[in-house]
């Protein structure tokens, strides 16, 4: 997967941002939200990542984290090259130019004082970019990319419908020209009716302008669409990363395929069993010990309450489970077998709460 | 389609304009800053413009300032009084009058004016034709006073809460967004300015000022009314700081001054105008607290507290309290709908029940 023309352009090691908690008049520190706590994975120049994971599992703080929005306790980020964490004041501000964000919420992420013209302007103000002709070819460039006429410029942004807005925010992160997009739950707030044309409109600039996104949602199928490879999230760790149609044929780790059979299919014919997982995600103020998805998971075994699960590899299929580590040991590396049988242990397995 | 944006304020000022009091109220403050600037042509005794010996001059202004009074009508020891000296000494000579042939100042003498009486003096000044609102105990006429009064009415309220909203706008905006530390440091020194009692303080400082002016008294309201500014101004940055429109102005990368002063500033500055609308109301009242106690102005500079100061030693005469007491009152309500308009034209959450 990984030869010279993909070279990773993001590359993430150890990735952990805690949130501390601070109580009491002195304000001392008591514990930390372990929001994200030990991530890694690259994203190949040109391709998207999707991450995946339900809401509070620390995927929308990974995005910030590598955007330094907020800012990471440990671990490694690089992108372009330079070592993002590294960078510091008039040089962090220079490089966000080569790295944007899209959010989820379109209404909350348009600042309703500022005219279209003012909010697309700011930041190539702020790097110097051209003069004021140039600029405003540069933003109707960027909003005809993005579908929206020019004549939106001297607007506000509550003259415009959600999925315009969002048009706009996507049009902001353009006018930078940026190599490497971060799109956080970019279609979640949107009508139904309206997702697929923005998800449409963002595979299409990736192609024209050779983008690299880091696509953040809880949405699986909208991930699998836009995705080349998806990554899994679980309370603050990434359970399992696979190319996306691997994923989707062969989920290993027990979380992922309980979430694939939330997935609504259209197809009736086909016989689904849903996994209903018991109880509710613990806090990550205070992780489980071992593997974090042991209080839920129908599999878990003495093992997964002390040990934490090692990375198990099958070519670029990553897992991190001691069930599915075995099950693949069992089947000689044979993924799809594998997969088959943890998907019949967990679909005959009661779902008892564990606590 | 293509009708015009409006901007926040414009659509602001529409929702006032829909509300009767606070229009009544906002025309009332505006017909107070008319009858400031032009209260020497409104009541006096100096001519508004005369020609004499040839030249054309403006006495009134003297009311503003003495230096501005023409030097020639020293020097030819005109006194003080107008009507008389202008027809003795140059009998080509013609004058404009003020409307209201009264001095805020000193008592008009017997046929001053041609055959207007004497201003009564002490307990006999009761409302006349001459002296519509009477005068005090030193014959000076009532209305007059009142008519140059205020000036002084108008610019405790805006300069005292022009001083306050500047420090608590400076301070609550440093606390709020930088937090930490900072924050403890602004909001403890908000919590001591607190504690000081305002009125006492002034007390305090007039005593030690060897010629303490209304302009001390401004300043030390200014000084210490900034407190509940200061608190609201952090709470909307603190607020609006976390908003996502603020974490995309630091995505494309804009620095904190700019996202200061150009993202979160002019979305909380509607909040804040409200407790200043209010201030500019409390300042007014703790003026003329102080000048009925007796610490207001010293004379000349007349003030509607000092008129009702007057009332002090002679309860009979009510038309001492009755007229600069109700202007002091209707000055206050008149603020104080203008704050509640105005809190009603920018709050959001009023502004989409009402639509």
């Amino acid at each position: 997967m990984i030869d010279a023309a993909h070279a990773p352009l993001v590359s993430v090691t150890d990735l952990a941002t805690h949130f501390p908690i601070r109580r009491g008049l002195l304000r001392r520190q008591v514990g930390a939200v372990r929001a994200v706590d030990g991530v890694g994975f690259t994203i190949p120049r040109g391709r998207t990542l999707g991450l995946v994971g339900e809401s509070g599992c620390g995927k929308t703080t990974v995005g910030r984290s590598i955007l330094r929005l907020v800012e990471p306790t440990a671990g490694s980020v690089t992108v372009a090259g330079r070592d993002v964490r590294a960078l510091r004041g008039a040089e962090l501000r220079q490089f966000r130019r080569r790295m944007q964000i899209v959010f989820q919420d379109p209404h909350g992420s348009l600042n309703p004082r500022m005219t279209v013209r003012r909010i697309l302007e700011e930041g190539l103000v702020i790097h110097g970019m051209g003069n004021q002709a140039d600029r405003t070819n540069c933003m109707s460039a960027a909003l005809d990319r993005t579908g929206m006429p020019t004549t939106a410029l001297d607007r506000y942004p509550h003259e415009f419908s959600g999925g315009q807005r969002q048009r706009i925010a996507i049009a902001r992160a353009l006018v930078l020209e940026p190599e490497f997009l971060v799109l956080d739950e970019p279609i979640s707030a949107l009508d139904v009716s309206i997702q697929a044309q923005v998800l449409n409109l963002l595979v299409e600039l990736r192609v024209r302008l050779g983008l690299t996104y880091l696509f953040i949602s809880h949405d699986l199928s909208a991930v699998e669409y836009v995705a080349d490879e998806v990554a899994v999230m679980y309370l603050g760790r990434i359970v399992e990363r696979a190319p996306a149609a691997t994923l989707r044929l062969a989920p290993l780790h027990p979380y992922t395929i309980a979430l694939f059979s939330a997935v609504p299919s259209v197809d009736l014919r086909k016989r689904r069993s849903r996994i209903v997982l018991p109880g509710d995600v613990p806090s990550p103020a205070n992780p489980p010990a071992g593997c974090r998805f042991h209080t839920r998971c129908p599999l878990a075994e003495s093992i997964c309450r002390t040990v934490d699960p090692p990375q198990s590899t099958v070519g670029d299929h990553v897992v991190h489970c001691h069930v599915a580590a075995r099950e693949l040991e069992r089947a000689g590396g044979d993924a799809a077998a594998a997969a088959h049988r943890l998907m019949q242990s967990l679909a005959t397995q009661p779902a008892e709460p564990i606590d | 389609m293509m009708q015009r944006s409006h901007g926040f304020w414009v659509e602001a000022w529409r929702r006032y304009r829909r509300r009767p009091l606070a229009m009544a109220a906002l025309a009332f403050v505006a017909l107070l800053i008319l009858v400031a600037t032009f209260a020497p042509a409104i009541a006096g005794t100096k001519p508004v413009l005369c020609r004499y010996k040839g030249q054309l001059y403006a006495p009134c202004l003297g009311y503003f300032d003495r230096r501005f009074e023409p030097a020639i009508f020293t020097k030819d020891k005109f006194r003080g009084t107008y009507p008389r000296n202008l027809a003795e000494k140059d009998p080509g000579s013609w004058a404009i009058w003020p409307l209201f042939f009264q001095d805020p100042y000193r008592s008009v003498r017997a046929n001053e004016w041609p055959g207007r009486p004497e201003n009564p003096a002490m307990d006999q000044g009761r409302p006349s034709w001459t002296n519509p609102f009477g005068t005090d105990q030193a014959g000076v006429d009532v209305l007059a006073k009142m008519v140059h009064g205020t000036t002084v009415a108008l610019l405790v309220g805006f300069v005292s809460m022009g001083i306050a909203g500047t420090i608590g706008i400076i301070v609550g905006a440093i606390g709020g967004y930088f937090g930490g530390w900072v924050d403890m440091l602004t909001s403890r020194l908000t919590e001591i300015v607190m504690c000081v009692p305002t009125l006492v303080l002034i007390l305090a400082i007039l005593a030690i000022i060897e010629k303490p002016t209304i302009w001390h008294t401004m300043a030390i309201i200014g000084m210490t009314g900034w407190t509940g500014i200061a608190r609201l101004t952090r709470g909307e940055f603190l607020r609006l700081k976390g908003s996502e429109y603020v974490m995309a102005a630091r995505a494309v990368g804009a620095g904190p001054a700019r996202i200061m002063l150009r993202h979160i500033l002019p979305n909380a500055l509607a909040p804040i105008l409200v407790p200043i609308t209010f201030g500019i109301a409390s300042a007014i009242l703790t003026e003329s607290g102080l000048s009925f106690l007796g610490f207001g102005p010293p004379p000349p500079s007349a003030s509607w507290g000092s008129i009702l100061n007057g009332a002090r030693s002679n309860l009979g005469m009510w038309w001492l309290v009755l007229f600069p007491g109700t202007a002091i009152f209707l000055t206050v309500l008149a603020y104080n709908l203008i704050g509640e308009g105005l809190q009603e034209a920018t709050d959001p959450r009023l502004r989409e029940a009402r639509k």
